[in-house]
């Protein structure tokens, strides 16, 4: 019993850190169907942004976790409004320029940053006791933090104008310019939440374990694997296949074998686009 | 149009002899047309010069050189394998390296493990890199644009994963394992080598690297004839249709699946090929950094982007870019040394240069090096007009559409 719980614990926390990665990409992909393979670039900033805020400038670490977030938001609208805009109809183009930023700015933090260890502090030292099982704050404060996000995104899409607005040029570029949205603008605030978001992820992700000038990579893969399974573009399905893929990786690594971390959510991933490719909440493709 | 009898083989797929009209696709070219299609035009002069150039480079190479045109063999052998399918048919991978891995892989474990001779082993990974294109070619069939990108983009991490989770033994098939992260330390037997246990033992170090370079050349050549002859068959318009409009393919009367599973399994096929050959020379290995990582597919990418997409002598035309920059960054570093804000070597900062030009040609200048020559060529010697997909029918209605609605001023605080 106390090892189901333990599990259980575990993956809470894991699902939630993937669910902020995978929420920025769906949300870029959902609003401007754009499929954005920056966004892992955009984690490595956030990463060393916040460690660059809290060891050289030496400030507090809850305005270094600030700095990354702000970091990732800038570099991912910059990257919309001088790349991104004005290519966005072009599939080929936006994939293929998306993919050569993000080497970019990853070589480019290596460079400038070297390629040492990132670490940061835990942001909540210390452990609480939950049901009699102890849990590290740090995992505490990134399930809430998750949700807080999670909820707020949602409060934002559904009962704001601004999310109105998203919501209409998620479905139609021109019905939206026609009720005089601008599609531009929009899609600068997708991009600004969607790298706040990645930046967020990052710094978590250091004070979860370490970060390096590559650490993008591999988030950014799961969370392919947990917006298709999810449907891209869906934020809810994002969140549930968020859940589902991190509890099924947690699972299988503690109870199966430890050397499966990575293979089963991209077989998970693999086997969903062939069965269903719109993924579980995902529009059909027209 | 059409010449009598339609040499229709492959191609139709509802009534076999139909008269139907296909144009362009069906058409069995006439005499006059095999003689243009061999006819010394400027353009193909300039092409076999520069073929003869890259058969001349190794007379004056040094070792170390040597080595590393043999690898760039390669990298043009691996981006022309892509260019068939993502420059052709528009199905963009991003994990080409999947198909040199299983070809490398298979090789190098069917010599190293079980002793085959590289006769028999590089046919094998040739075969199993197919196996790889109909797992990904078939599925692909269902997928398109983002989807593909992202399981292309997937396979060679997967592969990947499965060799380091039976990175020291995967009973029956490999077992000494498959190396995970690090790769195979011990080399296979070379092709052409000094060693006795080479399959063409040729004495000296240096002789052997030549005969390394020379037998990668003529697979270079024989590839790039085949490519060429395939892209500007009947099949190769049929590649380009797909990529243009898939469903105008389908009204024709062409089925696109079978010419996509086509183009994948060709493609995998030079690709395993050219995998499998590399680790049996002195410049490659079957390691994840020279034939699996994401930046093996990415470099290849570039590589074709920058020569010119759809093209297959684009591939060539970026390496011999990529040697240009490299050569150029090389003797930058050893006249200037260190960069004076960064702090560091010139030579640190690659890939950075070269990933920028490649970003600066997919967005201004799609159509890459060759496209760029076209247009040169065009304007200043044929004076012929060339299309430009940027300024289509369909682009500028689209372009003067989102103007109108500008115009309109509809945005109230509109900074524009």
């Amino acid at each position: 019993m106390v090892d189901v719980l333990n599990i259980a614990l575990n993956a809470a926390a894991i699902s939630a850190l993937y669910a902020l990665v995978a929420l920025g990409f769906t949300l870029i992909f959902g609003v401007g169907g754009v499929l954005n393979l920056a966004h892992g670039a955009l984690i490595t900033v956030g990463a060393f942004a916040a460690q660059q805020v809290f060891r050289v400038l030496g400030l507090p670490l809850p305005l270094a976790v600030l700095g990354g977030i702000l970091a990732a938001g800038t570099v991912s609208g910059l990257l919309y409004l001088g790349v991104v805009r004005f290519i966005q109809d072009q599939t080929v183009k936006v994939i293929l320029s998306t993919v050569i930023i993000g080497f970019l700015v990853r070589h480019a933090v290596r460079i400038v940053f070297g390629t040492g260890t990132l670490t940061l502090p835990q942001l909540f030292p210390g452990s609480a006791g939950i049901l009699g099982e102890s849990v590290q704050n740090n995992m505490v404060f990134v399930f809430c933090s998750s949700w807080v996000l999670i909820l707020a995104l949602f409060a934002l899409v559904n009962y704001t104008t601004l999310g109105k607005a998203i919501l209409a040029t998620s479905m139609s570029d021109r019905g939206a310019a026609l009720v005089g949205i601008d599609a531009t603008r929009i899609n600068t605030y997708t991009w600004l939440l969607a790298g706040m978001f990645a930046g967020f992820a990052g710094v978590l992700l250091t004070s979860f374990r370490s970060g390096g000038w590559r650490m993008g990579l591999d988030p950014m893969v799961l969370s392919f694997a947990i917006v298709v399974l999810g449907g891209l573009g869906s934020i809810r399905g994002s969140v549930l296949g968020a859940y589902i893929i991190g509890t099924i990786e947690t699972v299988t690594v503690s109870v199966v074998d430890t050397r499966l971390t990575g293979v089963v959510p991209l077989l998970i991933l693999i086997a969903v686009l062939v069965v269903r490719p719109q993924g579980l909440f995902g529009r059909a493709e027209a | 149009m059409s010449t009598g009898d339609s040499s229709a083989d492959t191609t139709m797929d509802a009534s076999g002899d139909a008269p139907l009209d296909f144009g362009a696709v069906e058409k069995r070219p006439s005499l006059a047309e095999l003689r243009d299609a061999v006819a010394p035009t400027p353009k193909r002069i300039v092409g076999l010069v520069g073929l003869a150039g890259l058969a001349a480079v190794p007379l004056a190479a040094s070792l170390t050189d040597l080595i590393e045109l043999i690898g760039l063999l390669y990298l043009m052998l691996f981006a022309m394998s892509w260019d068939v399918v993502s420059g052709y048919t528009g199905q963009l991978s991003l994990g080409h390296a999947f198909f040199f891995g299983l070809g490398g892989y298979t090789t190098t474990v069917a010599n190293v493990q079980h002793g085959i001779s590289p006769a028999l082993s590089i046919p094998l990974g040739v075969l199993v890199a197919v196996v790889g294109g109909l797992l990904i070619g078939v599925p692909a069939l269902r997928i398109r644009g983002p989807y593909l990108a992202l399981v292309t983009l997937i396979a060679p991490i997967i592969l990947l994963q499965l060799f380091v989770l039976f990175s020291s033994r995967l009973p029956v098939l490999a077992p000494a394992g498959l190396k995970g992260q690090n790769g195979f330390a011990t080399s296979p037997a070379p092709v052409v080598g000094s060693g006795s246990e080479a399959l063409i033992h040729i004495e000296g170090f240096r002789a052997a690297l030549m005969g390394q370079y020379y037998l990668s050349f003529v697979l270079l050549v024989v590839v790039l004839a085949v490519l060429l002859a395939v892209t500007r068959s009947s099949a190769g318009s049929v590649f380009t249709a797909i990529r243009e409009d898939e469903r105008a393919v389908s009204a024709a009367g062409l089925n696109p699946a079978k010419f996509k599973i086509f183009a994948f399994t060709l493609s995998a096929a030079v690709g395993g090929l050219a995998g499998a050959m590399f680790v049996h020379t002195t410049a490659g290995g079957a390691q994840p950094s020279q034939l699996l990582e994401v930046l093996v597919s990415v470099r290849v990418i570039i590589l074709v982007v920058l020569g010119g997409m759809g093209t297959i002598v684009g591939g060539i035309v970026g390496g011999v870019f990529f040697m240009l920059t490299t050569l150029v960054l090389g003797a930058l570093d050893s006249a200037v040394g260190t960069v004076p804000v960064l702090d560091t070597g010139i030579a640190n900062l690659r890939p950075v240069p070269l990933l920028s030009i490649a970003l600066v040609t997919v967005i201004f200048a799609p159509r890459g090096i060759l496209g760029w020559f076209d247009r040169l060529w065009a304007e200043h010697v044929s004076g012929e007009a060339v299309p430009d997909r940027e300024t289509a029918p369909l682009v500028l209605v689209v372009r003067r559409y989102r103007q109108q609605i500008r115009d309109l001023g509809v945005f109230g605080d509109e900074e524009r």
